[in-house]
Protein backbone atom coordinates (compact mmCIF):
# COMPACT_ATOMS: atom_id res chain seq x y z
CA UNK A 1 0.00 0.00 0.00
CA UNK A 2 1.44 3.24 -0.84
CA UNK A 3 0.43 6.64 0.07
CA UNK A 4 -0.94 8.22 -3.12
CA UNK A 5 -4.48 6.60 -2.09
CA UNK A 6 -4.48 8.48 1.81
CA UNK A 7 -2.53 11.70 0.79
CA UNK A 8 -4.60 15.37 1.06
CA UNK A 9 -4.56 16.24 -2.88
CA UNK A 10 -5.51 19.69 -2.24
CA UNK A 11 -2.47 20.98 -1.52
CA UNK A 12 -2.25 24.83 0.52
CA UNK A 13 0.14 26.50 -0.10
CA UNK A 14 1.43 30.27 -0.44
CA UNK A 15 3.68 32.36 -2.59
CA UNK A 16 6.95 33.03 -2.00
CA UNK A 17 5.90 37.10 -1.93
CA UNK A 18 4.24 36.50 0.98
CA UNK A 19 4.54 38.22 4.65
CA UNK A 20 4.89 36.35 8.06
CA UNK A 21 1.45 37.89 8.60
CA UNK A 22 0.01 36.35 5.47
CA UNK A 23 1.00 33.03 6.26
CA UNK A 24 -0.56 33.26 10.04
CA UNK A 25 -3.45 33.95 8.31
CA UNK A 26 -3.77 31.40 5.94
CA UNK A 27 -2.52 29.16 8.99
CA UNK A 28 -5.81 30.38 10.89
CA UNK A 29 -7.64 29.88 8.07
CA UNK A 30 -6.87 26.50 7.06
CA UNK A 31 -6.60 25.19 10.13
CA UNK A 32 -3.50 23.10 8.76
CA UNK A 33 -0.18 22.75 10.44
CA UNK A 34 2.63 23.22 7.48
CA UNK A 35 2.39 25.25 3.82
CA UNK A 36 4.92 24.58 1.22
CA UNK A 37 5.94 28.17 -0.45
CA UNK A 38 6.05 28.08 -4.00
CA UNK A 39 7.95 30.63 -6.43
CA UNK A 40 6.43 32.53 -9.37
CA UNK A 41 6.52 29.36 -11.31
CA UNK A 42 4.90 27.17 -9.31
CA UNK A 43 7.56 25.01 -7.91
CA UNK A 44 7.96 24.52 -4.21
CA UNK A 45 11.12 26.12 -2.99
CA UNK A 46 10.61 25.61 0.84
CA UNK A 47 7.69 25.39 3.64
CA UNK A 48 7.02 27.32 6.62
CA UNK A 49 5.45 25.64 9.59
CA UNK A 50 3.00 26.34 12.31
CA UNK A 51 5.40 26.02 14.92
CA UNK A 52 8.28 28.01 13.49
CA UNK A 53 5.73 31.09 13.72
CA UNK A 54 4.86 30.46 17.67
CA UNK A 55 8.40 30.01 18.56
CA UNK A 56 8.35 33.24 17.09
CA UNK A 57 7.47 34.78 20.18
CA UNK A 58 7.90 31.36 22.54
CA UNK A 59 10.75 32.67 24.53
CA UNK A 60 13.95 31.23 24.11
CA UNK A 61 15.09 30.64 27.67
CA UNK A 62 12.36 28.50 27.96
CA UNK A 63 14.80 25.44 26.58
CA UNK A 64 17.01 26.19 29.18
CA UNK A 65 14.57 25.18 31.77
CA UNK A 66 14.49 20.94 32.03
CA UNK A 67 10.92 21.45 33.51
CA UNK A 68 8.57 24.00 34.42
CA UNK A 69 5.98 22.17 36.07
CA UNK A 70 6.24 24.39 39.24
CA UNK A 71 4.80 27.50 37.00
CA UNK A 72 1.16 27.62 36.98
CA UNK A 73 0.22 30.74 35.05
CA UNK A 74 2.92 32.11 32.26
CA UNK A 75 1.76 35.58 33.56
CA UNK A 76 2.66 38.25 30.52
CA UNK A 77 5.04 35.66 28.88
CA UNK A 78 1.01 34.61 27.89
CA UNK A 79 0.43 37.99 26.15
CA UNK A 80 3.78 38.33 24.18
CA UNK A 81 2.80 39.55 20.57
CA UNK A 82 4.87 39.84 17.35
CA UNK A 83 5.23 43.89 16.57
CA UNK A 84 3.74 44.78 13.17
CA UNK A 85 7.39 45.04 11.95
CA UNK A 86 7.95 41.33 12.39
CA UNK A 87 4.68 40.10 10.84
CA UNK A 88 5.14 42.49 7.61
CA UNK A 89 8.95 40.59 7.28
CA UNK A 90 8.57 38.37 4.31
CA UNK A 91 8.41 34.71 4.64
CA UNK A 92 11.70 34.03 3.51
CA UNK A 93 13.18 35.30 6.50
CA UNK A 94 11.74 31.98 8.21
CA UNK A 95 11.45 29.66 5.07
CA UNK A 96 12.75 26.08 5.90
CA UNK A 97 14.20 23.44 3.28
CA UNK A 98 11.32 21.56 2.11
CA UNK A 99 11.89 17.71 2.69
CA UNK A 100 9.17 15.95 0.14
CA UNK A 101 8.41 12.25 -0.42
CA UNK A 102 7.42 10.38 -3.87
CA UNK A 103 3.84 9.60 -3.85
CA UNK A 104 4.70 5.63 -4.54
CA UNK A 105 6.80 5.27 -1.07
CA UNK A 106 5.45 2.36 1.03
CA UNK A 107 2.93 3.86 4.22
CA UNK A 108 4.90 2.08 6.86
CA UNK A 109 8.70 3.59 5.17
CA UNK A 110 7.22 6.94 5.52
CA UNK A 111 5.69 6.52 9.05
CA UNK A 112 9.42 5.71 9.96
CA UNK A 113 10.50 8.37 7.82
CA UNK A 114 8.42 10.64 10.23
CA UNK A 115 9.09 9.33 13.17
CA UNK A 116 12.85 9.43 13.03
CA UNK A 117 13.00 12.98 11.75
CA UNK A 118 10.04 14.23 13.89
CA UNK A 119 8.10 15.60 10.77
CA UNK A 120 4.34 16.04 11.19
CA UNK A 121 3.26 16.98 7.59
CA UNK A 122 5.17 15.77 4.25
CA UNK A 123 4.80 17.25 1.34
CA UNK A 124 4.10 14.61 -1.49
CA UNK A 125 5.52 14.77 -5.08
CA UNK A 126 5.40 12.76 -8.65
CA UNK A 127 8.23 11.47 -10.68
CA UNK A 128 8.79 14.79 -12.32
CA UNK A 129 8.98 16.43 -8.81
CA UNK A 130 5.87 18.15 -9.15
CA UNK A 131 3.92 18.81 -5.81
CA UNK A 132 1.22 16.57 -5.77
CA UNK A 133 -0.38 16.35 -2.19
CA UNK A 134 0.06 16.45 1.58
CA UNK A 135 0.47 13.64 4.36
CA UNK A 136 0.03 14.09 7.76
CA UNK A 137 1.56 10.97 10.71
CA UNK A 138 -2.79 11.03 10.92
CA UNK A 139 -3.10 10.24 7.05
CA UNK A 140 -0.23 7.45 7.08
CA UNK A 141 -1.41 6.13 10.61
CA UNK A 142 -4.90 5.68 10.27
CA UNK A 143 -3.74 4.30 6.30
CA UNK A 144 -1.49 1.33 7.89
CA UNK A 145 -4.96 0.78 10.38
CA UNK A 146 -7.04 0.73 7.06
CA UNK A 147 -5.16 -2.01 5.82
CA UNK A 148 -5.59 -3.49 8.96
CA UNK A 149 -9.52 -4.09 8.84
CA UNK A 150 -9.50 -4.51 5.17
CA UNK A 151 -7.52 -7.58 5.64
CA UNK B 1 70.27 34.10 39.32
CA UNK B 2 70.80 30.87 38.24
CA UNK B 3 69.76 29.10 35.16
CA UNK B 4 67.14 27.05 37.18
CA UNK B 5 65.77 29.98 38.55
CA UNK B 6 65.28 31.74 34.95
CA UNK B 7 64.15 28.60 33.18
CA UNK B 8 61.58 28.31 35.50
CA UNK B 9 60.61 31.64 35.85
CA UNK B 10 59.87 31.40 32.13
CA UNK B 11 57.68 28.70 32.33
CA UNK B 12 55.71 30.06 34.59
CA UNK B 13 55.23 33.87 32.88
CA UNK B 14 54.97 32.17 29.67
CA UNK B 15 52.29 29.74 31.03
CA UNK B 16 50.53 32.36 32.81
CA UNK B 17 50.52 34.67 29.34
CA UNK B 18 48.90 31.62 27.43
CA UNK B 19 46.38 31.43 30.06
CA UNK B 20 45.38 35.07 29.81
CA UNK B 21 45.50 35.42 26.32
CA UNK B 22 42.50 32.29 26.48
CA UNK B 23 43.72 31.32 22.97
CA UNK B 24 44.38 27.81 24.65
CA UNK B 25 42.20 26.16 27.38
CA UNK B 26 43.82 26.45 30.61
CA UNK B 27 43.98 23.34 31.79
CA UNK B 28 45.76 22.11 28.52
CA UNK B 29 48.15 24.95 29.31
CA UNK B 30 48.74 23.91 33.27
CA UNK B 31 49.55 20.25 32.40
CA UNK B 32 51.75 21.59 29.59
CA UNK B 33 53.85 24.00 31.68
CA UNK B 34 53.81 21.51 35.01
CA UNK B 35 54.92 19.01 32.30
CA UNK B 36 57.90 21.39 31.15
CA UNK B 37 58.94 22.33 34.73
CA UNK B 38 59.35 18.64 36.04
CA UNK B 39 61.13 18.34 32.99
CA UNK B 40 63.45 20.81 32.82
CA UNK B 41 63.67 20.42 36.88
CA UNK B 42 65.03 16.74 36.19
CA UNK B 43 67.35 17.71 33.66
CA UNK B 44 69.08 20.77 35.69
CA UNK B 45 68.26 18.65 38.72
CA UNK B 46 66.51 21.53 40.53
CA UNK B 47 63.06 19.78 40.98
CA UNK B 48 62.10 16.08 41.12
CA UNK B 49 58.88 14.27 40.53
CA UNK B 50 58.33 13.72 43.98
CA UNK B 51 59.30 16.95 44.64
CA UNK B 52 56.27 18.12 42.27
CA UNK B 53 53.80 15.65 43.80
CA UNK B 54 54.75 17.40 47.21
CA UNK B 55 54.18 20.59 46.07
CA UNK B 56 50.62 20.23 45.24
CA UNK B 57 48.31 21.16 48.04
CA UNK B 58 45.93 18.27 48.60
CA UNK B 59 44.31 20.31 51.29
CA UNK B 60 42.95 22.70 48.46
CA UNK B 61 42.22 19.71 46.08
CA UNK B 62 40.68 17.81 48.93
CA UNK B 63 38.59 20.65 49.74
CA UNK B 64 37.76 21.78 46.15
CA UNK B 65 36.57 17.91 45.86
CA UNK B 66 34.74 17.14 48.57
CA UNK B 67 32.46 20.17 47.84
CA UNK B 68 32.46 19.56 44.54
CA UNK B 69 30.70 16.05 45.19
CA UNK B 70 27.89 17.85 47.42
CA UNK B 71 27.04 19.93 44.82
CA UNK B 72 26.42 16.98 42.10
CA UNK B 73 24.52 15.76 44.27
CA UNK B 74 22.20 18.37 45.22
CA UNK B 75 22.33 19.52 41.58
CA UNK B 76 20.22 17.06 40.30
CA UNK B 77 17.39 17.57 43.02
CA UNK B 78 15.70 20.89 42.06
CA UNK B 79 16.97 22.63 45.60
CA UNK B 80 18.60 25.51 43.56
CA UNK B 81 15.78 25.98 41.48
CA UNK B 82 13.05 25.33 44.73
CA UNK B 83 15.26 28.32 46.12
CA UNK B 84 15.02 30.42 43.30
CA UNK B 85 11.03 30.10 43.24
CA UNK B 86 10.92 30.41 46.82
CA UNK B 87 12.14 34.04 46.68
CA UNK B 88 10.50 34.64 43.67
CA UNK B 89 7.15 34.15 45.11
CA UNK B 90 8.21 35.40 48.98
CA UNK B 91 8.93 38.87 46.60
CA UNK B 92 4.83 39.11 45.97
CA UNK B 93 6.48 40.05 42.23
CA UNK B 94 7.82 43.40 43.61
CA UNK B 95 10.89 43.95 41.55
CA UNK B 96 12.94 45.74 44.43
CA UNK B 97 12.10 42.90 46.54
CA UNK B 98 12.72 40.54 43.76
CA UNK B 99 16.49 41.65 43.47
CA UNK B 100 16.77 41.64 47.20
CA UNK B 101 15.14 38.47 47.88
CA UNK B 102 17.16 36.66 44.39
CA UNK B 103 20.63 37.89 45.64
CA UNK B 104 20.11 37.08 49.20
CA UNK B 105 19.21 33.53 48.23
CA UNK B 106 21.84 33.40 45.22
CA UNK B 107 24.90 34.85 48.12
CA UNK B 108 23.51 32.77 50.76
CA UNK B 109 24.22 29.54 48.56
CA UNK B 110 27.24 30.65 46.90
CA UNK B 111 28.83 30.98 50.27
CA UNK B 112 29.04 27.11 51.04
CA UNK B 113 28.45 25.83 47.30
CA UNK B 114 30.07 26.33 44.13
CA UNK B 115 29.30 29.93 42.85
CA UNK B 116 29.01 28.71 39.30
CA UNK B 117 26.48 25.47 39.91
CA UNK B 118 24.18 27.91 41.91
CA UNK B 119 24.25 31.01 39.28
CA UNK B 120 23.71 27.74 36.34
CA UNK B 121 20.46 27.00 37.77
CA UNK B 122 19.46 29.55 39.50
CA UNK B 123 19.57 32.52 36.46
CA UNK B 124 17.02 30.27 34.27
CA UNK B 125 14.36 30.78 37.03
CA UNK B 126 15.34 34.18 37.51
CA UNK B 127 14.31 35.07 34.44
CA UNK B 128 11.43 32.90 34.04
CA UNK B 129 9.92 34.92 37.00
CA UNK B 130 11.04 38.33 35.02
CA UNK B 131 9.65 37.40 31.69
CA UNK B 132 6.36 36.09 33.63
CA UNK B 133 6.46 39.46 35.32
CA UNK B 134 6.91 41.04 32.11
CA UNK B 135 9.93 43.04 33.15
CA UNK B 136 13.65 42.67 31.73
CA UNK B 137 15.99 40.07 33.69
CA UNK B 138 19.07 41.91 33.27
CA UNK B 139 19.25 43.68 36.49
CA UNK B 140 18.66 40.72 38.37
CA UNK B 141 20.36 38.73 36.73
CA UNK B 142 23.67 41.15 36.80
CA UNK B 143 23.06 41.72 40.44
CA UNK B 144 22.86 37.98 41.13
CA UNK B 145 26.21 37.39 39.54
CA UNK B 146 27.84 40.74 41.40
CA UNK B 147 26.54 39.53 44.91
CA UNK B 148 27.26 36.53 44.60
CA UNK B 149 30.93 36.97 43.65
CA UNK B 150 30.80 39.56 46.62
CA UNK B 151 29.11 37.30 49.40
CA UNK B 152 31.59 34.47 48.26
CA UNK B 153 34.95 36.37 49.72
CA UNK B 154 33.07 36.13 53.00
CA UNK B 155 33.49 32.19 53.67
CA UNK B 156 36.55 29.41 53.54
CA UNK B 157 34.69 27.44 51.23
CA UNK B 158 33.15 30.64 49.45
CA UNK B 159 35.04 30.78 46.44
CA UNK B 160 38.25 29.11 45.13
CA UNK B 161 40.89 31.50 45.81
CA UNK B 162 39.96 31.87 49.41
CA UNK B 163 40.92 28.34 49.81
CA UNK B 164 44.14 28.48 48.64
CA UNK B 165 44.66 31.35 50.51
CA UNK B 166 43.16 29.38 53.09
CA UNK B 167 45.33 26.75 52.53
CA UNK B 168 49.05 28.90 52.25
CA UNK B 169 48.35 30.92 55.47
CA UNK B 170 46.94 28.48 57.53
CA UNK B 171 43.51 30.27 57.71
CA UNK B 172 40.70 28.26 59.47
CA UNK B 173 36.80 28.21 58.86
CA UNK B 174 36.33 30.38 61.42
CA UNK B 175 39.68 33.04 60.61
CA UNK B 176 37.13 33.51 58.02
CA UNK B 177 34.44 34.26 59.69
CA UNK B 178 36.03 36.60 61.96
CA UNK B 179 38.09 38.84 59.31
CA UNK B 180 36.22 38.60 56.54
CA UNK B 181 32.41 37.81 56.93
CA UNK B 182 31.88 41.43 59.08
CA UNK B 183 33.69 43.55 56.22
CA UNK B 184 31.88 41.42 53.42
CA UNK B 185 28.52 42.05 55.19
CA UNK B 186 29.11 45.79 55.27
CA UNK B 187 30.71 45.86 51.18
CA UNK B 188 27.56 43.55 50.22
CA UNK B 189 24.80 45.43 52.00
CA UNK B 190 26.48 48.32 50.01
CA UNK B 191 26.67 46.43 46.53
CA UNK B 192 22.87 45.87 47.06
CA UNK B 193 22.40 49.58 48.10
CA UNK B 194 24.22 50.24 44.89
CA UNK B 195 22.98 48.62 42.99
CA UNK B 196 19.26 49.52 43.34
CA UNK B 197 20.45 52.86 42.91
CA UNK B 198 22.54 52.14 39.52
CA UNK B 199 18.86 50.26 38.53
CA UNK B 200 16.36 53.04 39.72
CA UNK B 201 14.75 53.04 36.07
CA UNK B 202 14.72 49.05 35.51
CA UNK B 203 12.80 48.42 39.02
CA UNK B 204 10.90 51.38 38.29
CA UNK B 205 8.91 49.72 36.18
CA UNK B 206 5.92 48.66 37.26
CA UNK B 207 5.46 44.76 37.02
CA UNK B 208 2.21 43.63 34.65
CA UNK B 209 0.94 40.25 36.27
CA UNK B 210 2.07 39.59 39.72
CA UNK B 211 -0.62 37.35 40.48
CA UNK B 212 1.06 34.85 38.22
CA UNK B 213 4.06 35.21 40.53
CA UNK B 214 2.22 34.17 43.73
CA UNK B 215 0.99 31.11 41.87
CA UNK B 216 4.16 29.64 41.84
CA UNK B 217 4.67 26.87 43.31
CA UNK B 218 8.46 25.96 45.58
CA UNK B 219 7.10 22.29 46.78
CA UNK B 220 6.89 21.13 42.62
CA UNK B 221 10.43 22.36 41.92
CA UNK B 222 12.28 19.94 44.53
CA UNK B 223 11.85 17.25 42.25
CA UNK B 224 13.64 14.93 45.11
CA UNK B 225 12.79 16.00 48.23
CA UNK B 226 14.68 12.77 50.04
CA UNK B 227 18.09 13.75 48.72
CA UNK B 228 17.70 16.96 48.87
CA UNK B 229 17.54 17.07 53.01
CA UNK B 230 19.55 14.06 52.69
CA UNK B 231 22.16 16.78 51.26
CA UNK B 232 21.22 19.38 53.44
CA UNK B 233 21.83 17.39 56.62
CA UNK B 234 25.56 16.06 55.66
CA UNK B 235 26.31 20.01 54.55
CA UNK B 236 24.82 21.68 57.51
CA UNK B 237 26.52 18.70 59.77
CA UNK B 238 29.56 19.60 57.81
CA UNK B 239 29.76 23.28 58.07
CA UNK B 240 29.44 22.68 61.77
CA UNK B 241 32.47 20.82 61.88
CA UNK B 242 34.40 23.59 59.60
CA UNK B 243 33.65 25.26 62.56
CA UNK B 244 35.06 22.60 65.21
CA UNK B 245 37.78 21.03 62.69
CA UNK B 246 40.55 23.49 64.28
CA UNK B 247 40.16 21.53 67.10
CA UNK B 248 39.73 18.51 66.30
CA UNK B 249 42.86 18.54 64.32
CA UNK B 250 41.15 17.59 61.03
CA UNK B 251 41.89 19.98 58.08
CA UNK B 252 38.83 21.29 56.15
CA UNK B 253 39.74 19.27 53.21
CA UNK B 254 39.31 15.57 55.26
CA UNK B 255 35.68 17.52 56.58
CA UNK B 256 34.43 18.11 52.96
CA UNK B 257 35.80 14.66 51.84
CA UNK B 258 34.20 12.38 54.56
CA UNK B 259 31.13 14.38 54.20
CA UNK B 260 30.85 13.38 50.07
CA UNK B 261 31.53 10.07 51.26
CA UNK B 262 28.44 10.33 53.63
CA UNK B 263 26.41 11.24 51.52
CA UNK B 264 27.13 9.24 48.65
CA UNK B 265 26.82 6.48 50.98
CA UNK B 266 23.49 7.96 51.91
CA UNK B 267 22.35 8.76 48.81
CA UNK B 268 23.59 6.06 46.54
CA UNK B 269 23.43 7.64 43.19
CA UNK B 270 24.71 6.89 39.82
CA UNK B 271 28.41 7.75 40.18
CA UNK B 272 29.41 7.78 37.18
CA UNK B 273 26.39 10.37 36.43
CA UNK B 274 27.65 12.13 40.01
CA UNK B 275 31.37 12.14 39.52
CA UNK B 276 30.72 13.46 35.64
CA UNK B 277 29.34 16.81 37.26
CA UNK B 278 32.70 16.90 38.69
CA UNK B 279 34.47 20.16 37.46
CA UNK B 280 37.84 17.49 37.00
CA UNK B 281 39.45 20.54 34.59
CA UNK B 282 39.34 22.84 37.43
CA UNK B 283 41.32 20.41 39.73
CA UNK B 284 43.54 19.40 36.87
CA UNK B 285 44.12 23.31 36.75
CA UNK B 286 44.91 23.96 39.94
CA UNK B 287 46.69 21.06 40.74
CA UNK B 288 49.15 22.04 37.46
CA UNK B 289 49.65 25.46 38.81
CA UNK B 290 51.02 24.02 41.86
CA UNK B 291 53.69 21.80 40.24
CA UNK B 292 55.09 24.71 38.04
CA UNK B 293 54.85 26.85 41.68
CA UNK B 294 56.57 24.63 43.52
CA UNK B 295 59.40 24.47 40.30
CA UNK B 296 59.51 27.88 40.90
CA UNK B 297 60.23 27.80 44.41
CA UNK B 298 63.20 25.18 44.21
CA UNK B 299 65.09 27.06 41.64
CA UNK B 300 65.32 29.47 44.35
CA UNK B 301 62.87 32.03 42.24
CA UNK B 302 61.75 32.74 45.82
CA UNK B 303 65.06 33.55 47.43
CA UNK B 304 65.96 36.04 44.75
CA UNK B 305 62.62 37.28 44.85
CA UNK B 306 63.32 37.97 48.72
CA UNK B 307 66.15 40.25 48.03
CA UNK B 308 63.92 42.14 45.63
CA UNK B 309 61.26 42.64 48.03
CA UNK B 310 63.83 43.58 51.11
CA UNK B 311 63.27 46.98 49.59
CA UNK B 312 59.89 46.68 49.85
CA UNK B 313 59.63 45.95 53.45
CA UNK B 314 60.28 49.05 54.20
CA UNK B 315 56.44 50.34 52.93
CA UNK B 316 53.97 50.31 55.40
CA UNK B 317 52.22 46.69 55.80
CA UNK B 318 48.90 48.60 55.82
CA UNK B 319 49.97 50.68 52.11
CA UNK B 320 51.08 47.30 50.73
CA UNK B 321 48.11 45.52 52.26
CA UNK B 322 45.72 48.46 49.89
CA UNK B 323 48.43 48.12 46.93
CA UNK B 324 47.29 44.28 47.27
CA UNK B 325 44.05 45.11 47.17
CA UNK B 326 43.77 47.24 44.27
CA UNK B 327 46.31 45.68 42.27
CA UNK B 328 45.16 42.21 42.65
CA UNK B 329 41.66 43.43 41.72
CA UNK B 330 42.56 45.50 38.87
CA UNK B 331 44.26 42.03 37.32
CA UNK B 332 41.20 39.73 38.04
CA UNK B 333 38.73 41.93 36.56
CA UNK B 334 40.80 40.83 33.07
CA UNK B 335 41.91 37.70 33.75
CA UNK B 336 41.09 34.39 35.73
CA UNK B 337 41.70 35.15 39.49
CA UNK B 338 42.91 31.75 40.72
CA UNK B 339 46.48 31.65 39.00
CA UNK B 340 46.81 35.30 40.24
CA UNK B 341 45.83 33.82 43.62
CA UNK B 342 48.64 31.12 43.16
CA UNK B 343 51.04 33.63 41.89
CA UNK B 344 50.82 35.84 44.62
CA UNK B 345 51.15 33.29 47.46
CA UNK B 346 55.09 32.62 46.86
CA UNK B 347 55.30 36.70 46.71
CA UNK B 348 53.79 37.37 50.17
CA UNK B 349 55.70 34.27 51.50
CA UNK B 350 58.63 36.50 50.08
CA UNK B 351 57.69 39.54 51.83
CA UNK B 352 57.61 37.08 55.14
CA UNK B 353 60.81 36.02 54.63
CA UNK B 354 61.75 39.72 53.91
CA UNK B 355 60.68 40.41 57.26
CA UNK B 356 57.16 41.97 56.73
CA UNK B 357 54.50 41.07 59.24
CA UNK B 358 52.31 38.94 56.13
CA UNK B 359 49.44 38.21 58.36
CA UNK B 360 46.97 40.73 57.21
CA UNK B 361 48.10 40.80 53.70
CA UNK B 362 46.35 37.40 52.79
CA UNK B 363 42.91 39.38 53.77
CA UNK B 364 44.42 42.33 50.94
CA UNK B 365 44.36 39.12 48.42
CA UNK B 366 41.23 37.44 49.48
CA UNK B 367 38.97 40.98 49.05
CA UNK B 368 41.47 41.52 45.67
CA UNK B 369 40.65 38.66 44.12
CA UNK B 370 37.16 38.13 45.11
CA UNK B 371 36.09 41.92 44.38
CA UNK B 372 37.73 42.34 41.22
CA UNK B 373 36.00 40.00 39.05
CA UNK B 374 32.98 42.29 39.05
CA UNK B 375 34.67 44.78 37.62
CA UNK B 376 33.64 43.45 33.67
CA UNK B 377 31.86 41.05 31.84
CA UNK B 378 34.68 38.50 32.13
CA UNK B 379 35.80 39.35 35.33
CA UNK B 380 34.25 35.80 36.85
CA UNK B 381 32.77 32.91 35.19
CA UNK B 382 29.49 33.70 37.50
CA UNK B 383 29.78 37.05 34.85
CA UNK B 384 30.20 34.97 32.14
CA UNK B 385 27.59 32.40 32.59
CA UNK B 386 24.90 35.00 33.36
CA UNK B 387 25.67 36.93 30.37
CA UNK B 388 25.65 33.92 28.08
CA UNK B 389 21.95 33.23 29.47
CA UNK B 390 20.57 36.50 28.80
CA UNK B 391 21.13 35.75 25.68
CA UNK B 392 18.38 33.74 25.18
CA UNK B 393 16.27 36.36 26.82
CA UNK B 394 15.35 40.02 25.01
CA UNK B 395 17.56 41.86 26.39
CA UNK B 396 20.70 40.62 26.21
CA UNK B 397 23.54 41.64 28.68
CA UNK B 398 25.82 43.66 26.67
CA UNK B 399 29.58 44.80 27.62
CA UNK B 400 28.81 48.05 28.33
CA UNK B 401 25.92 47.40 30.06
CA UNK B 402 27.73 45.10 32.61
CA UNK B 403 30.23 48.09 32.70
CA UNK B 404 27.93 51.02 33.83
CA UNK B 405 27.14 48.31 36.32
CA UNK B 406 30.02 46.38 36.87
CA UNK B 407 32.73 48.88 37.30
CA UNK B 408 31.01 51.19 39.73
CA UNK B 409 30.62 48.08 42.03
CA UNK B 410 34.00 46.97 41.69
CA UNK B 411 35.27 50.39 42.40
CA UNK B 412 32.93 50.55 45.27
CA UNK B 413 33.57 47.41 46.95
CA UNK B 414 37.49 48.05 46.63
CA UNK B 415 36.67 51.18 48.46
CA UNK B 416 34.62 50.22 50.96
CA UNK B 417 36.91 46.78 51.64
CA UNK B 418 40.14 49.72 51.57
CA UNK B 419 39.14 51.46 54.36
CA UNK B 420 37.56 48.93 56.55
CA UNK B 421 41.08 47.20 55.91
CA UNK B 422 42.71 50.21 57.25
CA UNK B 423 40.55 50.62 59.97
CA UNK B 424 40.43 47.26 61.56
CA UNK B 425 44.43 46.46 59.97
CA UNK B 426 45.62 46.15 63.88
CA UNK B 427 43.08 43.14 64.83
CA UNK B 428 44.33 41.27 62.00
CA UNK B 429 46.38 38.44 63.28
CA UNK B 430 50.14 39.06 62.24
Amino acid sequence: MNIEKFMKRNVISIPITSTIGDAAAVFIKERVSLLPILDAQGKPVGVVRLSNLVSMEMPDFLKLMEDFDFVHDFGAIESMQPTIEMLSRSVKTIMQPIDTIDKDCGLMRVYAIMLKDEIFDLPVTNDNGELVGIVSRVDIGTGILTTWCTE
Amino acid sequence: MSLAAILSSLTFLVSLALIFSEKINRTIVGIAGAALMVGLGNFLGFYSESQALDSVDFNTLGLLLGMMILVSLLEPTGFFQYMAVWAGKLSKGQPVRLLVMLGAVTTLLSMFLDNVTTIVLIAPVTILICEILGITSTPFLIAEALLSNTGGVATLVGDPPNIIIGSAAGLSFNDFLVYSLPIVLVVWVITLLLLRFLMRHELSIPPKNMDAVMKLSPSEALDDKKTAKKILIVLGAAILLFFIAHFLHISPAYVALSSAGIALLWVRPDVKETLERIEWSVLIFFAALFVMVGGMESAGVLESLVHVLAGASSIPPVLFGVFIIWGVAGLSAIVDNIPITIAMIPVIHGLGAAGMEIGPLWWALAFGAGFGGNGTIIGSTANIVVATLSEKTRTPITTKMWTRRGLPVMLTTCSVATILYILVFPLFPR
